[in-house]
């Protein structure tokens, strides 16, 4: 089939007065149902227009470089297929980040939020003679946010972090969520209190676009609600009573 | 401002689900009824300190302009009302994620379901009115009763930004945020789930009273004045709300305490809003972000204090004469004239009317 690309571009080094973004458009001739998006906007830059800018690495959905705005909707280029889209894509890049050039946009900003909420293992008791040992129900409990790629999709479809790039935004909060209610983590309370900043969790105004943006599935405004409740509680503590779920079904 | 246009823009563009929608009618009904509501208290404490002025507020809410905007009034609370137990409830249940989508479309619907009943009783008092072919004011003179809102609105923002310069000479740019580990974001996320529950039974009661039992029409109609056993002798709308606040029910003013609960949770509720949707925009910005606190602030404090000393005061005696100079004024002596279009009693009448019963 024949599919009509609608394409996003901007082109930083372009001479003065011409430096601002423009749609330009391609067609594909020969594509297959089941071919990605990816493999398509590498056969533009391959055969139409090698100047196309886009980011990739592993293309097999684990590495969340590839984040665009597909058809208006954050997803990553590599696990949609041309049948998921249609005849006619647009291709945007995500929002709220600088754009350098054409879908490629300045990360910092958003890892710079990652950084803030402490994403890293905290334990300073004495280290036990083995490893630190976990109940099946307590790795459930946080299970869900283990999964994440930092590939920014969701934090780039709310609309708070449109607004505000102060916004410590979903992705940093999922990441957080991962370590504040894992039992042999202590570094919660640290987390809870970057969290509770005026433009920590409370900028969420409960939208829900992060969670179908999510290319790995997870709950994400859940996850942000169960960390507003542990720093209304003042701990993580039995805010969480069951997991996502998913593990459970897993293991059995 | 450049943050807003930019939210605006691509919130249009992005294609969120039904829950981006809901966010953005959330917000246009909650600034809608902080309009409504500024306008209102404002009005009301009128008929206790300037009665002529509270005349010419109820005859503006009695012209068509007014009616229009008290449908779209009524629409805004239940739709904010609903959606806003949503949020709560999802808030407080995380885990409950799964049923959000449900719940925003069984908002809309139920929105939409409470809403026809609503306006066809509204509209009846509508009707009802019209039948007499009544004499209600111009929409130019409409628009000219609300220009000192419009003025007091200007005030406020100028004297918000204008402290907010001054603030960010003394302070540098640190005035107006928050300090590192303050706990004050938190109480406000709490209080805006508990005060938004707690004000929907409180302000339903309030709307079926008048707006849907009696309608913005009855408070000048020679009737029996809504939860009080008192008739409005005079019909007019001083009186109508000297005898809801002279109500006493085993020695309690029912209707100033149950006015107050309202005033004090919606005004706190409403001025929080507003502060949570100007800050969203305005955090690039220093001057216009402390400006933002600054101006929920200001509007807050004046609606609780002029509410609050109105509640506490009673209608002077006077006042209700005062009142009936002033239906006499708005619609000129030939109101009580011409017997085919007579609506609004003359207080002669009235006073008949009330020897005669």
């Amino acid at each position: 089939m024949d599919m009509k690309f609608r394409i996003r571009r901007f082109n930083p080094e372009a001479e003065e007065g011409k430096r601002k973004p423009y749609w330009q458009e391609f067609t594909l001739t020969g594509v297959e149902e089941t071919d990605r998006i990816l493999e398509l906007l590498h056969r533009i830059k391959w055969e139409q227009d090698g100047t196309l800018t886009l980011r990739r690495a592993c293309a097999h959905g684990i590495c969340g470089s590839d984040a665009m705005r597909i058809n208006g909707v954050n997803k990553l280029a590599c696990k949609v297929l041309a049948k998921d889209v249609g005849e006619k894509v647009q291709i945007e890049p995500i929002l709220g980040l600088p754009v350098l050039k054409d879908l490629v946009v300045d990360m910092e900003p958003f890892f710079a939020h990652y950084k803030s909420v402490l994403p890293y293992f905290i334990n300073n008791s004495p280290e036990p003679e083995r490893e630190r040992l976990q109940t099946q129900h307590d790795r459930e409990l946080y299970d869900d946010t283990t999964k994440c790629i930092l590939c920014a999709c969701c934090t780039t479809s709310c609309p708070s972090y449109w607004a505000n790039g102060e916004y410590v935004g979903p992705a940093a909060i999922v990441q957080a969520h991962r370590f504040i209610f894992d039992t042999r983590d202590e570094g919660a309370q640290e987390r809870l209190d970057v969290l509770a900043d005026p433009n920590g969790v409370w900028r969420c105004r409960t939208i829900y676009n992060c969670t179908p943006a999510c290319p790995r599935g997870i709950q994400v405004t859940r996850a942000i609600g169960e960390v507003k409740l542990a720093i209304v509680r003042g701990s993580p503590e039995g805010v969480i009573t069951e997991g996502a779920g998913e593990i459970a079904v897993s293991n059995s | 401002m450049t943050s807003l246009v930019y939210t605006i823009t691509e919130t249009l563009r992005y294609r969120g689900a039904i829950g981006q929608w809901s966010w953005v009618l959330h917000r246009i009904t909650g600034l809608g009824v902080l309009l409504f509501l500024v306008l209102h208290v404002i009005d009301t404490s009128w008929a206790v300190f300037y009665p002529e002025l509270y005349v010419r507020a109820i005859a503006s809410y009695q012209s068509p302009l007014f009616t229009l905007g008290e449908f779209g009034l009524v629409a805004c609370v239940v739709y904010h009302a609903y959606n806003g137990f949503r949020i709560a409830l999802i808030d407080l249940r995380p885990k409950w994620w799964k049923h959000q989508q449900r719940a925003a479309y069984v908002v809309l619907a139920a929105t939409a379901i409470t809403l026809v009943p609503v306006f066809i009783l509204m509209f009846s008092h509508v009707l009802h009115f019209y039948e007499d072919s009544p004499q209600v004011l111009g929409l130019i003179d409409v628009l000219k009763e609300q220009l000192p809102f419009v003025a007091g609105i200007a005030l406020a923002v100028i004297a918000a930004v204008l402290f907010s310069a001054v603030t960010g000479l003394i302070l540098g740019d640190k005035g107006g945020h928050a300090r590192k580990g303050s706990k004050l974001e938190r109480f406000w996320w709490s209080f805006m789930r508990i005060s938004g529950v707690l004000i929907i039974p409180l302000v339903f009661g309030h709307l079926a009273m008048m707006h849907i039992l009696q309608g913005v029409f009855d408070i000048t109609a020679q009737t029996t004045v809504v939860g009080t056993p008192y008739i409005n002798e005079s019909a007019t709308a001083v009186e109508f709300v000297g005898n809801r606040w002279g109500y006493i029910v085993g020695g309690i003013f029912i209707w100033r305490v149950y006015d107050f609960a309202l005033l004090v949770l919606v005004t706190i509720h409403g001025f929080n809003g507003l502060r949570y949707v100007l800050t969203d925009y305005t955090m690039n910005s220093n001057l216009f972000r402390r400006a933002s606190v600054y101006l929920a602030t200001i509007g807050a404090v004046v609606l609780l204090v002029v509410g609050g000393a109105a509640l506490f005061s009673t209608v002077p005696a006077g006042a209700i004469e005062e009142a009936e100079r002033e239906v006499q004024l708005i619609y000129g002596e030939s109101a009580g004239a011409d017997s085919e279009t007579e609506v609004l009693p003359t207080p002669a009448e009235t006073a008949e009317a009330a020897s005669g019963g």
